[in-house]
């Protein structure tokens, strides 16, 4: 075996110089104090081939058109042995690449490895970034359920309001003046081959040069503040002392298996959402993101009126080009997060602000829906009609009360505590009069009846 | 050897088998025909992709439905027919549409998609406002932001009314005094 083994690379060696480029790539040095953290790259690549491998199958099966999509993703996930399991490692795995992708360019960026001489690693990094979102996008319209069909009508709609191009944005996302057949070939094109094209074009070459310029030193001791002129002789001096890469190829290996033990047992014990067919014509659903736009979707809430394309363009611009250009801008020689106070100070009240949106996002309260029968029974005689006002107006549509309805107003569970009943209805009837500036819609013409009972009700909250 | 430096960085030892002029010539031959290429290929895929869904559809009409359908003073959601076969899809599918009859043959024909961000408006008819499901916007009977991030006020369709039967045509967008502003995304 082990003599044949040898014949095999021996005869490749002869024609193609294999053993040379082997052990080249396995027993080249890598920089001393390589950690368990600098395996979060090949997990990366490691998921993308278990997505890879799960699509191709999935797409066996799965029909993009709007006659079919839903029905063959019910088929594939209740007809087709393992086709619940193979399409979970192909949903939770999306979430989790988002996941190990991000903490990638978390740990490059406050190690510093982003600075001399691999300012296009990043760039190629960050491009790689955006495509695993697009492949998000592209993919969660494929099963054409309510959420598929909504998410992407709020993601045209938000491409629509960019400055100048967004008529064009919005018909060339959709083919179309409508998301429908045409979209759905759109995005399965680019989900299944323009995008994986560019992806692994791009990880080739985030990878050449990777192993071209050996993996990023630990940002310690002499190598934690680095002049461009320097850095040539500390990266040799660091790698003399450092492992083969062989030794670390161990470390990759053993976190890629058990990310996928971690991804088979989502597979395997989380079912993967599925709802109503695509509705184009309900005025009832309620759309929400996946979980990793949620920052974005959260921080519509913030900026109103003309000021929409703040959150929906400019914001989402300049992040892409802060992080696009951090190497150009950022060329300072230090690499330790504790040596550059600024930009470590920033990234974390970024990623402070994002995890709070997506929290925000996570937690946002239920749907409205309409007085649920034991709340009913335990509300007392007299403030019942008072609840069934507050159902019939719509409150629960900017307001929440115990975790039900949507959050535009304020929460309104306590309402009683601070307001009385004439307060109340003053406000009601006229919110700019009594609190200026005021959002709240009057209801002038809601009768003095139901109003005494709309009034009752929120001043029993408490 | 000696390395020197000539205008492209190459290695002279490698360079001087080639005279500088014929390699200025190779190199605006390359570049050319790397030119024609994606002009060959890159103008028709560029059109492929990029018109049919850039194409003005020709005026087309949308039967909403007999006016005896909506009372006066109500708004009711009506989902419309198409009326001309569509290219393609042939089977064109219903389009949601809210209509309000303003009495006097007077109607309002809004679009269903909240304007801040699309996501679809319910009509509450006890409120008498729509509310957007996803951030907060309100709109009245009219089609008003009442409250909200929506940027204007609810789009409309163009319509018409022919023996007794109400047509929906284009979308367009309206100013706060509900002013025409401009045919949607054109």
């Amino acid at each position: 075996m082990v003599s044949r083994m040898r014949r095999l690379l021996d005869w490749l060696e002869e024609r193609l110089g294999t053993r040379e480029q082997l052990t080249k790539f396995f027993y080249r040095r890598i920089p001393v104090g390589t950690t368990w953290l600098h395996t979060l790259g090949s997990a990366a690549l490691f998921l993308i081939l278990v997505q890879t491998v799960t699509g191709f199958f999935l797409a066996f099966y799965y029909v993009p058109s709007p006659e079919h999509a839903y029905d063959s993703v019910a088929y594939i996930q209740k007809e087709i042995p393992f086709g619940a399991f193979i399409r979970g490692l192909h949903y939770w795995g999306a979430s989790l690449i988002v996941v190990v992708v991000f903490a990638h360019l978390l740990r490059v960026f406050f190690m510093g490895a982003y600075k001399y001489p691999r300012e296009l690693s990043w760039v190629l990094g960050v491009i790689l970034l955006f495509l695993v979102m697009l492949f998000g996008f592209t993919g969660y319209l494929l099963p054409w359920d309510q959420k598929a069909y909504w998410a992407t009508v709020v993601g045209t709609h938000i491409a629509g309001t960019a400055p100048l191009v967004g008529d064009y944005l919005w018909r060339i996302l959709q083919g179309g003046e409508e998301v429908g057949v045409r979209t759905l070939g759109r995005f399965y094109t680019a989900h299944v081959l323009i995008l994986p094209a560019f992806l692994y074009a791009f990880i080739l070459v985030h990878i050449s040069m990777v192993i071209y310029q050996g993996i990023a030193p630990m940002p310690k001791r002499d190598l934690a503040f680095v002049r461009k002129e320097d850095y040539g002789r500390l990266y040799e001096a660091s790698k003399q002392r450092g492992e083969t890469f062989l030794e670390h190829l161990l470390r990759d290996s053993t976190v890629s298996f058990f990310l996928l033990l971690l991804l088979v047992w989502m597979a395997a014990t989380w079912k993967v959402p599925m709802e109503e067919v695509a509705d184009p014509t309900s005025t009832e659903y309620v759309p929400r993101p996946e979980w990793y736009f949620y920052f974005l979707f959260e921080m519509l809430w913030l900026f109103w009126g003309k000021w929409v394309p703040i959150a929906t363009f400019y914001i989402p611009l300049a992040l892409v080009l802060l992080l696009l250009l951090l190497p150009f801008y950022d060329r300072t020689p230090g690499r330790s997060p504790l040596k550059r106070p600024i930009a470590s100070g920033f990234a974390v009240v970024t990623l402070v602000i994002m995890a709070a949106l997506t929290y925000q996002g996570a937690t946002a309260p239920l749907p409205p829906r309409s007085i649920i029968p034991q709340e009913a029974k335990a509300l007392p005689v007299e403030l019942v009609k008072g609840r069934e006002v507050y159902e019939a107006q719509g409150c629960s549509a900017c307001h929440v009360v115990k975790g039900r309805g949507t959050a535009a107003g304020p929460d309104l569970t306590r309402i009683g505590a601070g307001r009385d009943i004439e307060w109340l209805k003053r406000f009601l009837r006229n919110p700019t009069a009594v609190k200026p500036g005021s959002p709240m819609p009057p209801y002038r013409d809601l009768p003095e009846e139901d109003m005494d009972a709309l009034v009752s009700y929120l001043a029993s909250l408490k | 050897m000696v390395k020197q430096e000539t205008g492209m960085g190459a290695d002279k030892t490698v360079t001087e088998g080639i005279s500088p002029a014929r390699r200025r010539f190779i190199t605006a031959a390359l570049a050319a025909i790397a030119a024609a290429i994606t002009g060959i290929l890159g103008v028709p895929l560029a059109g492929f992709f990029a018109l049919p869904a850039l194409r003005r559809l020709e005026r087309r009409w949308l039967e909403v439905g007999p006016v005896a359908n909506f009372p006066e003073g109500e708004i009711k959601k009506a989902l419309a027919k198409p009326l001309v076969a569509q290219v393609w899809p042939y089977q064109a599918p219903p389009v949601p549409i809210f209509v309000l009859n303003r009495g006097r043959g007077n109607f309002a024909l809004y679009d269903i998609h909240c304007t801040h961000v699309g996501c679809p408006v319910r009509w509450n008819p006890q409120a008498s406002r729509f509310f957007s499901p996803c951030h907060g916007g309100v709109f009245d009977k009219d089609g008003r932001v009442l409250a909200g991030p929506p940027p204007r006020p609810l789009d409309r369709y163009e319509y018409k009314t022919e023996k007794g039967i109400i047509y929906a045509g284009q979308i367009y967008e309206v100013n706060e005094k509900l002013e025409f502003v401009r045919w949607y995304h054109v």
